[in-house]
Parts: structure tokens; sequence; C-alpha cells
């Protein structure tokens, strides 16, 4: 049972992380390869606080205020310029994260990583087994997922979707393209720092490889399998994927193959859902 | 001081060479087909790994390049026709374009991983760490390998480029597809013919780096990286911007450990992407052809 719930907590961060990832590339087509990044960010900043003794709800509140404006001056410079410079710009993000991570050993460990983060508590009920914190991360997801639904049918929804659809119309129009980008920026950044926070809260334990590049390619691929632009994508996705390394140690597979396998399978999804299904499982198209 | 510090300039144009090569078959892709070929990281590594495997069956260092060489051609031609060709016919926006991709960069990498070893490996060639002495600098064999095969590799793609006919012609399908259409090029038999280009001449990066220092499956994300800093700063579409900009971004990160710790420089490649976004988007070269991103 407790196996059960720890898959459920974790999926639910991930579909936080998710969520995140949909709103900038499902939603206004930014293609971004550094949310394990912004997730690392809120993780560590939330370990940080927490080993501080400020309490939870408001170490998770600043976590995400860190992630929201390490996400958003990550993007401010390309976000003005073309699509790819922007993809550039997450994939170097990505990479100077994790070389943070590693090396900014005072706050982050090194590649040690943080062990020990205080436990959740909430007016002096803690959450330490993963029943108990299912309660958290659930309430967390719900919290999202209504956020980012009402999002989308705002007026400001709509025109993050005429963006995607044609920014020069949307500019031409007199609507600021750029404002509109940034706020999504934010918007995506606290909902990664969310995940991130509730991950080193519940693992209690965080290191570089849990937010390298192959988390965000994780990411990726669990947005895209799911479908774009849904809620239900969103959460699917995750499911799924986290479901994969599960199924794989049925298969007896020799340590050192196992990490590889899991990315293989990741890498052929992509390949797959942007051939014959680009709009995932329970999406729209890309 | 001044011995270390040609050291480190000779370090950084040595290894400025090998991206250099892959920044310049990435801007010939790039320019040709606009893909954004994420996997061109995934065929570089995974080429170093067959040069690697063919050498610990005994096959002596020349022919394992080549061999590598045509495994990257055909890596390319079947990354464009069964993937990009595909996307394209069903109109997939740039984003899926690489989405895709990452996905066949991620299958790559994995594959070396999986197939070979995920560990770090090295070549077991005895000139691997004979040293050359050119006045008062030492080099390894790979290294000398590295700078004389590079930009002469570069320079055969300019030349193909202009003077032979079907670069020409690969030419004419990137500054205009339709007009090349009219006129009975077939863009995709281009851009077939473009890729095999680019993925044999990165496999040769990718087998000397090996040579030169070790290789891993993953790390290769770090030299694209920084090759395609140096397509957008060296302005894009121009292959000699790519190549040139790659040594100048190599050197000044060889010379930054000077300055900054060694454990930053990636950092410092990303600042100068920074400051080149913001400053001169469009990069140092501007070109009259360029094809709009």
């Amino acid at each position: 049972m407790n196996f059960l719930f720890s898959f459920i907590v974790l999926a639910e961060i991930f579909a936080i992380v998710a969520i995140s990832t949909n709103l900038l590339m499902g939603v206004v087509g930014i293609f971004s390869v550094a949310q394990a990044a912004i997730m690392g960010c809120g993780a560590y900043a939330y370990a940080v606080l927490a080993a501080a003794g400020v309490p939870f709800v408001p170490a998770m509140g600043g976590a995400m205020m860190i992630a929201a404006s390490v996400n958003m001056l990550t993007a401010l410079p390309s976000l003005r310029l073309a699509g790819d410079y922007f993809v550039i710009t997450s994939f170097g993000t990505q990479l100077v994260a994790t070389a943070v991570f590693i090396n900014w050993v005072v706050f982050t460990g090194g590649a040690a990583g943080l062990p020990g983060i205080p436990v959740a508590e909430i007016f002096g009920i803690s959450f330490v087994t993963a029943g108990e914190f299912l309660w958290i991360s659930s309430v967390a997801l719900g919290l999202v997922a209504l956020s980012f639904w009402s999002l989308l049918r705002s007026p400001y929804g709509k025109l993050l979707h005429a963006i995607r659809l044609d920014e020069i119309a949307v500019a031409a129009s007199g609507r600021k393209v750029l404002r509109a980008k940034i706020g999504v920026s934010l918007v995506s950044g606290a909902y990664a720092g969310c995940g991130g926070a509730l991950y080193a809260a519940y693992i209690s334990f965080i290191d570089p490889v849990s937010f390298d590049i192959h988390v965000s390619v994780l990411v990726i691929t669990m947005v895209v399998i799911g479908g774009a632009r849904t809620l239900a994508g969103s959460i699917l996705g995750p499911f799924l994927l986290l479901a994969i390394p599960q199924v794989l140690t049925l298969l007896e597979l020799s340590s050192t193959q196992v990490g590889p396998v899991r990315q293989l399978i990741y890498g052929l999804i992509l390949i797959v859902c942007v051939v014959w299904r680009p709009q995932g499982l329970a999406g729209r198209s890309l | 001081m001044t011995m270390l510090f040609l050291h480190l300039v000779v370090d950084g144009i040595v290894t400025g060479c090998a991206i250099g090569l892959v920044a310049a078959t990435f801007a010939y892709f790039y320019s040709t087909s606009g893909t954004f070929h994420v996997a061109h990281a995934g065929v570089y590594t995974f080429c170093g790994y067959v040069a690697w495997y063919c050498t610990t069956w005994g096959i002596p260092f020349v022919p394992s390049l080549l061999i590598a060489m045509g495994v990257g051609a055909l890596l390319g031609v079947i990354i464009q026709g069964l993937l990009y060709a595909r996307l394209a016919q069903i109109k997939a926006s740039p984003l899926v374009m690489l989405i895709g991709s990452i996905g066949v960069l991620t299958v790559l990498q994995n594959l070396a991983a999986i197939f070979f070893t995920p560990n770090i490996i090295q070549f077991e060639f005895p000139w691997r760490i004979a040293n050359v002495e050119l006045g008062p600098i030492f080099l390894s064999v790979p290294q000398l390998l590295i700078l004389i095969l590079c930009p002469l590799l570069y320079v055969a793609l300019l030349l193909f480029s202009s003077y032979t006919a079907l670069g020409r012609q690969i030419r004419a399908v990137a500054s205009n597809p339709e007009l090349a259409q009219i006129t009975h090029l077939r863009p995709r038999r281009m851009f077939i013919y473009a890729i095999a280009i680019s993925s044999a001449m990165v496999a040769v990066p990718g087998v000397l780096v090996g040579i030169d220092q070790a290789m891993q499956p993953y790390t290769s994300l770090i030299i694209l990286l920084t090759a395609v800093v140096a397509v957008i700063a060296g302005g894009i579409g121009s292959l000699t911007g790519a190549f040139f900009m790659s040594i100048a971004l190599s050197t000044i990160q060889s010379v930054s450990v000077l300055l900054v710790s060694g454990r930053w420089s990636l950092a410092v490649v990303f600042v100068i992407f920074i400051v080149f976004i913001l400053v001169r988007p469009e990069g140092l070269v501007k070109r009259k052809f360029s094809r709009e991103l």
C-alpha cells in the first residue's frame, strides 16, 4: 500500500511540473528543456529555507517565488527573439543550473546532495509517510490544476492561445506579446518550483542528478505522450511514464542497463508520438 | 605564467577546431533545411563509440574512422528520411520537429550506452598519449590530428558548397526551396545529401575528441551547446562565422580558467551567449540570405 501511495505522490508531483511545461510548450508554444532546472531551484530553495527553520507553507511560497524569478530572468533575454534562441537558452539554463547545483557547495551540498530536509509540518501535524504526504501533494495538484484550468479559460488564456497561433497578428492588434510571455514564464516557474519544493519535502533528500537534463526530457515526454493543452494529458503522462521503471524491474536488466533502457524508451515515445500521435493520448496537437 | 597562458590558448584552439567542425556542419544542415538538428550531438557520440568498437576488434585507426564516418552518414540519412521528411510532410511545426530531434538524440545516446557501455571508455592506441613538440608547445598526437583534420574538413565543406555542382544545388535549395523545386532540384533529396555530408563530417571530431580525452554517452550536449552558441554568435547560416566563433569561444573558455574556476567554464560560454542575444542577436557576420528563424 505504501508503495502505491509513494508512486501516486511522485506522479502527482511530476504532474505539477508537467502542467508547468504544458503551459509553456503546449499553450504558448515556447519550448523549454530547463523545467527540471527550475524545479531544482524550487527544491533547493525549499531545502535551504526549511533547514533554516521556516515553516512549510512560507518555505513553499519562497521556493515558488525563487523558481518563478529564475525562470523569468533566464527567459527574459531570449523571449523577445524567435523560438530557436529560446531553445538554446533553455539548454544552457539547464546545463548551467546543473553546474551550479554541483559546484555551489555551501547551499547545495555539491554532488553528494542535501540530506535530512525537515519533514513537512502544517499546524502541528507532520506529514511523514507516503499516505500522509498524499494529502499535501493532492491538494497542491488540485490547486495547480484549478489555476491552470481557469487560466486557460480567462481572457489572458485566450491571449496566450492567440500568441501560439499567430504571434505577429497578436502584436499587430496591439496586445503586449512580451508582457504576456513574461507572465507565463513566471506562472510556469512558480508551478515548477512548487513541484520541486514538494519533491524535496517528500523525499527529504535532493541531489543534482534529481534535476538534470534527463529529468527535463522526462517531463517533456510526459507532456508529449499525455497531450498538449489539457489537464488530463498532463496528469495522465506522469502516471504512465513513472510506471515504466516499475515495469522494467520485471525485466531483470543489469543495474548499469536500467537507466539507459528507461531513457531509450522515453526517446522512442517522443519519436513515435511526434510522427503518429502529435495530440498524445488525451490532448490536442502540439 | 605566459607559458600557462600559451598552453591554455593552444588547448582552446584545439578544442575549438573540433567544436568548430560540429558547429559548421550543424549550421550547414540548419541553413539548408531549417531543421534544428539537436540529434547531431547524438550522431557525434554514436560515431565515436562505433570507432571505439571497431578498434576493439583490432581494426586500425584510419579504417575505423572511415567506418565511423560511414555510419554517421547512414544515421543522418535514416534520421532525415524516416523522421524529418515525414514530419515535414505532415507540416509539423518547428517545435514538433525539435521534440522529434530530442527523441532521436536520447535514443542515440542510450543506444551507445546499451550496446557499448555507459561508463567512461578510452581508446587503446599506444600513440594516444605520445607528444609532439612544436617549439615551446607540446601537443598530443590526437590533438595534432584535430588541429589538422578539422580545419581541413571545414575548408573542404566550404569548397564543396561553393564549387561543386551538388554543393551549389544544395545551396540553391537552401536559399529558395520553391524556385529550386520548379527547376527540378528535389529539395528532399538535397536535404538527404546535406545531412549525410554533415553527419559523416561530425564523426571526425566525435572520434578524435574521444581518442584525445575519453568518451561518455551523455557529454556531447555540452559540445553541442558551445557549437550552437557559436552558430548563433557567428551569424546563422555562415559556416565561417560558426567555425571561427567556435575557436574564439573555446579559447575564451580555456583561458577563463585563469580567472574563474574551471567548473564554471560552461557558464562563461552561456554568459557570452546571453550578451550576444542582448546586444547583437543577428550574430557577428550578417548574412544577405539569412533564413528566417
